[in-house]
């Protein structure tokens, strides 16, 4: 006898919430099953919630090894999204798509390059993928942000890597706008930057860079809004 | 209804080369089942509207196309597919002048759901099969040059670009199957081929990128020529510059700058700067001295300063570009430039964009000014008793007086002065006897 054996597509887009770690008031991450989604660190996706028409792009907060898929989001006042987000509990459903982007390094790269990272607020979230990623890698991450509080996870990196500039308290390891503290940074020729952040800040950062005499083809940049 | 058992089947076409080379691609699927192509005012029994959803201009376009055609033809099957049947799906199905709402990635399949319905089943478009690649190669035409498609969709996400939405995730073309569509394109009669996609610069089939495809492209035998239709500025290296040494590749690119404010490229989140678009140009025109590019610009994008406009301005001038694809911004729903602030009045684009064409037109002139004394192979794609007309190397307009010239044909051509202006400017030239 013969079975007749219907073809069952699972939709694999849709993912439970399996934790929301609250990282300041109004900063949270969304932990995801990984399952089976491949991804390269630096790389975002489309993050929809389950039932409205909308979604937005989020970088990969976590590592390719981790367990979980990771995102970071800020809740915008009065925006349409974030505050629908903020709303989601442990078993609700968002929808996944992607990744996308080529934002990142090939894995000989992160073994044997220098690199800088450069992020404004949640632009962090790519870096942190990157570190977790590859461990060993030789990098240096310029955080800017409002309050010394919005460093996410900054236990994470080593301490002498990690460099928080926050602009309204005194916190920081520089107190101003991380464009001031690159300013009057010296780095080595060879080294990559990966800028993260508001395109403001992206355009700054930029200028300062060629100043210094990099390439463009040495600066990477991913922009957030 | 038409009397005998030949169905009339009409095309109507809006927006990029892509679309263009679908209808293609249907219009010899439909000839191959023995369909007879006609005009839309020529009673078809079916209509096909492929639509366009780039810009609200697009959109209006469209609307007016599918409106003018089911008016015109009450009694025909309407088939409505492009990208505004994937952004304004349910409108459309919900229209009782439109028989059937194809999305793009179904769209190859149109002519089984047109036969299902004209033989009496109930075929609903979604259990069309999805496939991007599925086309026949162009045989029966609309152009005389043909596109060979070889990658759909773009994960770029440029904050002002529904095309992502509507086109779906970056997907590229086997390198064999390319190349089999290649080679029947040129036994089907082409001369030219045009490298088409969505963002073509990001094809990636394994271990083949762009480069290695156009590569092998150029080595497959027949006398032909090749053209890369719209091509994103990022990533290219000497390699892709190299290739166009190659007798078979035509000295043109419509290469897409969109803003010449870094400011505002990084709103856009274009993946590249000014300063990288001007090293590609420097690059071929180091090479190629008269390498003609052309480009698209968008005026108007939500912040653009008047000190960011002028950029673009410069940045137009300085690149010498022949032709500029103007579009003053329009809102897309559900792109990220459609929550940003500081939209622009649409007098302010309106008069943008005037400035930028007033440009566009005066880089034409010069630069078609000094083509003249050269020799450019044309390829006709009209022709009279005594005049033919077609496109040079460098995709340059050439008008020649020729007696019995056929279509479809090759001939060298001194280029010897101008003739009309603006839009409509074209290089007159005289035959050169073999």
């Amino acid at each position: 006898m013969h079975l007749i054996k219907h073809e069952i597509k699972i939709d694999e887009s849709f993912y439970k919430i399996e934790e929301i770690r609250q990282l300041t008031n109004e900063t949270f991450s969304l932990k995801l099953p990984r399952a089976r989604f491949a991804f390269k660190a630096g790389q975002h996706i489309s993050l929809g919630i389950h039932g409205d028409y909308q979604s937005r792009e989020y970088s990969i907060y976590s590592g390719e090894n981790d367990e979980n898929l990771e995102v970071l989001v800020k809740e915008v006042d009065n925006g349409y999204f974030t505050p629908k987000l903020r709303k989601l509990k442990t078993g609700d459903l968002v929808e996944i798509h992607g990744p996308f982007g080529k934002f990142g390094m090939e894995p000989k790269d992160a073994e044997t390059g220098k690199f800088v990272f450069i992020a404004s607020g949640t632009g962090i979230a790519p870096f942190r993928s990157m570190v977790r990623t590859y461990p060993e890698i030789d990098y240096t991450l310029i955080h800017g942000v409002r309050y010394s509080t919005e460093a996410y996870d900054r236990h994470e990196y080593a301490s002498d890597r990690y460099i928080l500039c926050s602009s309204r308290d005194q916190k920081g390891t520089y107190t101003g706008r991380l464009t001031g503290y690159l300013k009057d940074c010296t780095f080595s020729p060879e080294t990559h930057f990966y800028l993260c952040g508001n395109s403001d800040m992206i355009f700054d950062a930029l200028e300062i860079l060629k100043d210094k005499g990099f390439e463009r083809d040495q600066i990477h940049c991913e922009v957030y809004f | 209804m038409n009397s005998n058992n030949t169905k009339k089947i009409a095309f109507k076409t809006l927006g990029c080369r892509l679309n263009q080379y679908e209808t293609d691609a249907l219009v010899t699927d439909f000839d191959k089942a023995g369909y007879q192509l006609v005009g839309v005012d020529e009673s078809p029994d079916v209509v096909v509207v492929n639509t366009c959803t780039v810009t609200n201009q697009s959109d209006q376009k469209s609307r007016t196309t599918i409106s003018q055609a089911a008016r015109a033809n009450n009694n025909a099957v309407v088939v409505v597919t492009g990208c505004m049947a994937n952004n304004f799906k349910e409108k459309l199905e919900s229209q009782d002048n439109i028989t059937f709402v194809v999305e793009n990635n179904r769209k190859s399949s149109i002519l089984s759901l047109v036969d299902a319905h004209f033989s009496g089943e109930i075929l609903h478009p979604e259990q069309l099969p999805q496939d991007v690649f599925r086309y026949e190669p162009v045989r029966k035409s609309l152009h005389t040059r043909s596109a060979v498609k070889i990658q759909d969709g773009c994960d770029n996400f440029c904050t002002f670009c529904i095309i992502p939405m509507v086109r779906g995730r970056a997907v590229s073309r086997p390198v064999a199957e390319v190349l089999e569509s290649v080679r029947k394109t040129i036994e089907n009669g082409f001369k030219e081929i045009v490298i088409t996609g969505v963002n073509i610069g990001r094809y990636e089939d394994r271990e083949a990128r762009f480069e290695d495809l156009l590569a092998q492209v150029l080595e497959v035998p027949g006398d032909f020529r090749v053209r890369i239709s719209s091509l994103e500025p990022d990533g290219f290296g000497d390699r892709f510059v190299q290739l166009f040494s190659h007798p078979k590749l035509m000295p043109h690119l419509h290469l897409c700058l969109q803003s010449g404010s870094e400011k505002t490229l990084l709103r856009m989140r274009r993946m590249y700067d000014v300063e990288q678009f001007r090293k590609t140009i420097n690059q071929f025109r180091s090479v190629y001295p008269e390498f003609n590019f052309t480009t698209d610009i968008i005026v108007g994008f939500p912040g653009e300063t008047d000190e960011e406009f002028q950029q673009t301005l410069d940045a137009v001038s300085e690149f010498n570009f022949s032709h500029v694809h103007t579009f003053k911004y329009s809102v897309r729903k559900g792109t990220r430039a459609e929550r940003m602030e500081n939209h622009i009045p649409e007098k302010i684009k309106t008069a943008r964009s005037a400035q930028i064409r007033e440009l566009s037109e005066e880089n034409k002139l010069r630069y078609y000014q000094s083509l003249i004394g050269k020799t450019q192979k044309v390829l006709v794609e009209k022709a009279t008793r005594t005049k033919a007309s077609g496109y040079g190397d460098l995709f340059v307009p050439v008008e020649f007086q020729a007696k019995d010239i056929q279509k479809n044909t090759i001939h060298t051509v001194k280029l010897t002065g101008l003739s009309g202006e603006g839009e409509k400017l074209v290089l007159v030239g005289e035959l050169v006897p073999n």
